[in-house]
């Protein structure tokens, strides 16, 4: 016998399992801080990479007066001073990826417990 | 206004039912006209400016995710701009890495908003994805929609300067690069309309989310004016020459896409709206709910004429 209340339960199920829950569950599979460390470290490969971009081109753009001024330059100041701004703009990039990657982690979870909810009530629901 | 909602549900079962086949048809035509596009405009590649090249690619589009679209999009411009110069190459190249490296890697989703963004440029109704983002997306959405504006600026910019770029000899390399550099950095016209639509956006998101009548359509008109206000204001600041007929048309045009848009995902009958309070042992609730106006697909009935002849044939037949 066909019981719709089941049949309406697993096909809500299958379709989460299939859309967003796909992305929720391997979310799940992290502990909370190995998920977020993971991202941040990712979201600081990418501002390393992408400040390197941005001070390539900085260089280029003005590179016959570097090129002239590199010889009466404090090096030593100029590479404190480069690395004080990657040091920032790294900081500032990897506290939004922390707050970002922690909201979805938080959210993951929330729907992830809804959904094993869900498959406790089916699982009550063969017992019947 | 029954018959545009029959249509509408009609419209709706037949995706559902087709959703198989429409989902990869519209990434594909979205893939072609981008592709397209970019040939037409920064052709300069001819082993890519090809009909079967491009036919291929946009085929490859429609089965992948929809942000290969843009990176198959991103390639192209590269390509094109490889073989008309180096500096260009390397100052998009450069935008293009820190769009996917800083932000699209947040919101993967938003990249459709970059590809539309300069689509809708060239077809001079730019003023529409603001409204539609402030409608259907989040004020995060005005970055994505920052991204599409220096895309089309940085390709605007670049055909609208080919003689210049090309009369520099090559020795003036350096100063080739700082050219195209400057003339993106110190882009008024594009500051101005991230300005002006990342306005649009935050106003349109918080106007459709009041608890008030016809929310999504004062949103709409607000953001509409409010866009061609800041628009204007930039220009006269900054004299940035907008041609005011055009903006106005524009976003009339926008304001009409935007209200097709509210009826396939917000149509509602405020005219039903019920107000509710009741009570629990924490909360006194105050509920306002508007139902959807929703119509039933008109089933279709047969009525056979010709039934009692039907069932009386065979009869007579074996009488004879």
């Amino acid at each position: 016998m066909l019981n719709e209340e089941r049949i309406i339960l697993m096909t809500k199920m299958a379709s989460y399992e299939a859309n967003e829950g796909k992305k929720n569950v391997a979310i799940g599979s992290y502990f909370r801080g190995d998920y977020i460390g993971w991202q941040v470290l990712k979201s600081i490969i990418s501002a390393t990479i992408a400040f390197v971009v941005v001070f390539g081109v900085y260089i280029y753009y003005d590179f016959e007066t570097f090129m002239t001024d590199i010889y009466k330059m404090d090096l030593i100041e100029f590479a404190r001073h480069i690395l004080s701004m990657y040091l920032w703009t790294v900081g500032i990039y990897a506290v939004i990826a922390y707050v970002v990657y922690m909201i979805r982690y938080m959210r993951a979870m929330k729907s992830l417990k809804l959904y094993y909810l869900n498959l406790r009530k089916l699982s009550g629901m063969y017992k019947q | 206004m029954t018959g545009l909602l029959v249509a509408k549900q009609i419209l709706m079962t037949l995706y559902s039912k087709y959703e198989v086949y429409i989902t990869p048809l519209l990434k594909f035509l979205l893939a072609l006209i981008s592709l397209l596009l970019i040939n037409s405009r920064i052709g300069y590649m001819d082993s890519i400016d090809k009909m079967t090249v491009v036919l291929i690619v946009a085929l490859m589009c429609s089965f992948m995710p929809m942000n290969f679209i843009l990176l198959m999009a991103a390639i192209f411009i590269m390509l094109h701009l490889y073989a008309f110069n180096l500096e260009c190459t390397i100052v998009l190249g450069a935008g293009f890495l820190l769009m996917f490296l800083v932000y699209l890697r947040f919101s993967p989703k938003d990249t459709l908003v970059v590809l539309l963004m300069p689509i809708c440029f060239l077809l001079r109704i730019p003023y529409v994805i603001p409204l539609a983002m402030g409608l259907i997306g989040t004020p995060v959405s005005a970055i994505s929609i920052a991204c599409g504006v220096i895309v089309y600026y940085m390709l605007h910019f670049v055909t609208q300067n080919v003689s210049v770029i090309l009369a520099m000899a090559d020795e003036e390399r350096t100063a080739r690069f700082k050219f195209v550099v400057d003339g993106l950095l110190h882009n008024r016209d594009m500051v101005i309309t991230i300005a002006a639509f990342a306005v649009t956006v935050i106003l349109v998101y918080f106007i459709r989310r009041l608890s008030i009548d016809y929310a999504w359509t004062i949103a709409m008109v607000a953001g509409a004016v409010v866009n061609i206000t800041v628009l204007l204001v930039g220009d006269l600041m900054f004299d940035t020459h907008v041609a005011l007929l055009e903006v106005v048309l524009g976003n009339a045009l926008s304001l009409l896409l935007a209200v097709v848009l509210q009826f396939f995902v917000f149509n509602v009958d405020y005219s039903r709206t019920e107000k509710v309070q009741f009570e629990d042992d924490e909360y006194y609730y105050y509920v306002k709910a508007v139902p959807k106006i929703v119509v039933s697909k008109p089933e279709k009935k047969v009525k056979q004429i010709n039934s009692q002849k039907a069932k009386t044939a065979p009869r007579s037949r074996t009488t004879h």
